[in-house]
């Protein structure tokens, strides 16, 4: 019993050193932004920093001790605390609607009626989640052959060690350090309990999710009842908040780093914004092989969008891209040089030629996979219906970016199954085991093209055609 | 376009119908593991009690206790079946190679000399063994475990090992 409780405290106290520090850091980097928002970021950035952290002692050579470890957090902590202090109200954003830079409000309008109804579905869906992934040990493939093995190897071993196995040992290990973490902070290995964070990551990608349809212009109502939407949108999801994959962070930092730059795209972001989404694009490429790419994909589909758009102060915007740029290095450069330092072989298990017959194979399966409710109910039509919705929008406004991500990353997937190398019989098996949780990472981003179609929905008759004016359109609903 | 206008009008309970429907589809895919979550939570057996209920687990923790951590095993199995990989998670820091139980002896022999493996490990202890494992098992260099559980598992003596043999 006391030992039960012993162990619950550490774990407590791990997790609220990774929350805080994260929380800080993007009170930092976005002092205007409310609560919810910090809330809805601050296990991504503390995740980031921490197992970043854990990989550069790892480099040096030195102990993973909570000693070592925890002053990084602390002096996040810190920074924020000492910068609020000091700095506050010097972070305004010049030539943003008012409402962007206005106080926080004071008071909120009580939940009711629906509201209750949409919270209740996400927090069903949130309880089945947690008490799935704390009253069952690891069990899923990857967890326990790839993330789960490697924590437990580090853990064991105490420092950043891939000799002696193979386990895919050239991916990137935001994951697995982030449970050796855990571990560390147990004292033991306990597969059971720090399954946590999966649920928290659940709940940090659902605050995200309703904290960005926010910031687009929909009301609380909208945003929760979208929100319940996507939470309760099939069974991949709510897989992926339990079975210790990585593809659910991948999917939380895909939708902070997408839809911070769709946000800085729009206008309608809170400074330091750009600085957020590279921690975000850091994020990505830190948590799996396939984030590098899809961060380059974030970036792509912004600069398309600005060349296409050509809104004033074009090369300016273009150079702005390059903060996000950064923190792509940021995630991927650490890891490329050690694993260049400690002679760690790149495997190319995905990429051994051009099968261009698979690449037709997978087009059927990727479309029913899209329109099949198991995986992702009726996001996927809907998504596609909101396009049509704002069918004039998406080549005159930056929601050209939306449409520009997702099918850059269709084709992606595309062509990623054109260069698999399975058997003939082998490859649908494959598909199939791959494609949903490939479509989860874009999921939250085809809410946010749900969301501008609902919004236009939501207005006048002239809101389904023609473009509209960004500050009439996102001004009111925001400050309801 | 009088039907965008018409879906204007009518989205919010076209969009909690749609809710509704993925709820029960939700409901429906997931009420296996519901009820399974359900009586665990009842009944108090969860945890370790999943994975005592797994006679492969239970083997696997039988090997820890003879199987030095220091040792090499080879696991004799598929990789498609999903289970070396559960049991190279248990029994690490032991270290683990695989090879398919019909490998024949030229590819055991050799890799049990190379790696210095202590220990064969064989999960299906119905079947009868592959031809590499038969001549372990005529050679005399491979002495039975009395481990409880659905698989075999050997010690194996490398000294006795001496090759000159073909398939």
């Amino acid at each position: 019993m006391i030992e039960g409780v012993g162990l619950l405290l550490r774990l407590l106290l791990g997790l609220g050193v990774l929350l805080i520090s994260g929380y800080a850091l993007a009170r930092s980097l976005a002092p205007a932004s409310r609560r919810l928002e910090q809330a809805a970021l601050a296990l991504g950035l503390g995740s980031l920093s921490l197992t970043l952290w854990l990989l550069a002692l790892a480099a040096l050579c030195l102990p993973w001790r909570l000693t070592l470890i925890l002053p990084l957090p602390l002096a996040l902590m810190a920074a924020s605390w000492v910068g609020r202090r000091f700095f506050s109200g010097t972070c305004m954003v010049e030539g943003f609607p008012p409402w962007i830079n206005a106080p926080k409000p004071s008071g909120s309008i009580p939940l009711k009626g629906w509201d209750w109804v949409f919270l209740g579905v996400i927090g069903l869906i949130l309880l089945f989640a947690t008490l799935r992934a704390l009253l069952y040990p690891i069990w899923a493939w990857d967890a326990v052959s790839t993330w789960g093995f490697k924590a437990k190897v580090f853990f064991l071993r105490g420092t950043l060690d891939l000799q002696g196995f193979e386990a895919h040992n050239y991916y990137p290990n935001l994951v697995p350090l982030l449970l050796t973490y855990l571990y560390i902070c147990l004292g033991q290995v306990n597969d059971q309990v720090v399954k946590i964070v999966f649920p928290l990551a659940g709940l940090s990608l659902i605050l995200l999710v309703f904290a960005l349809l926010r910031r687009l212009g929909l009301s609380r109502r909208g945003a929760l009842g979208i929100t319940a939407f996507f939470t309760a949108g099939g069974v991949t999801l709510v897989e992926h908040l339990h079975i210790a994959y990585a593809d659910l962070f991948l999917t939380y930092y895909t939708l902070g780093a997408g839809g911070l730059v769709y946000l800085w795209l729009k206008e309608v972001s809170l400074s330091g914004n750009l600085s957020l989404a590279a921690f975000f694009l850091a994020g990505l490429s830190w948590t799996k092989f396939e984030g590098t790419p899809m961060a380059g994909t974030v970036l792509l589909a912004a600069a398309l969008s600005l060349l296409w758009l050509h809104p004033p102060g074009l090369a300016r915007r273009l150079w702005s891209l390059s903060v996000p740029g950064l923190g792509l290095l940021l995630g991927y450069l650490p890891w490329r040089l050690f694993i260049w330092s400690h002679g760690i072989e790149m495997g190319t298990d995905h990429i051994l030629g051009f099968y261009p017959h698979q690449f037709f194979q997978a087009v059927p399966a990727l479309l029913e996979a899209l329109v099949n409710p198991r995986n992702f109910g009726f996001l996927w039509p809907l998504a596609a219906l909101a396009l049509v919705v704002c069918r004039k929008k998406w080549v005159t406004t930056p929601l050209l970016y939306l449409p520009l991500f997702l099918g850059g990353n269709f084709l992606a997937i595309l062509l990623a199954y054109a260069v698999a190398p399975t058997a003939p019989f082998e490859f649908p098996l494959y598909v199939r085991a791959t494609l949903d949780r490939l479509l989860l990472h874009l999921a939250p981003v085809a809410v946010l093209l749900l969301g501008e179609g609902v919004k236009e929905l939501e207005k006048g008759p002239e809101g389904l055609s023609g473009p509209v004016s960004l500050s009439s359109q996102d001004s009111g609903s925001f400050r309801e | 376009m009088p039907l965008l206008a018409g879906a204007r009008q009518r989205w919010p309970v076209a969009a909690l119908i749609l809710l509704g429907l993925q709820v029960a589809l939700l409901g429906w895919h997931l009420h296996g593991e519901v009820l399974d979550l359900s009586r665990r939570l009842i009944q108090g057996t969860w945890g370790e009690a999943v994975r005592a209920e797994n006679p492969f687990y239970c083997w696997l923790m039988n090997l820890k206790k003879v199987i030095p951590e220091q040792a090499t095993y080879v696991f004799l199995d598929h990789y498609e079946l999903g289970k070396e990989i559960e049991a190279r998670y248990h029994l690490f820091p032991r270290r683990h190679l695989l090879l398919v139980p019909e490998s024949p002896p030229s590819l055991l022999f050799y890799t049990l000399r190379q790696y210095g493996v202590t220990h064969i490990l064989v999960r299906e202890g119905q079947k009868p063994p592959g031809p590499g494992l038969l001549a372990l098992l005529e050679s005399g260099a491979a002495e039975p475990l009395p481990v409880p559980g659905p698989g075999l598992a050997f010690r194996v003596d490398l000294r006795r090992i001496k090759g000159a043999f073909y398939d």
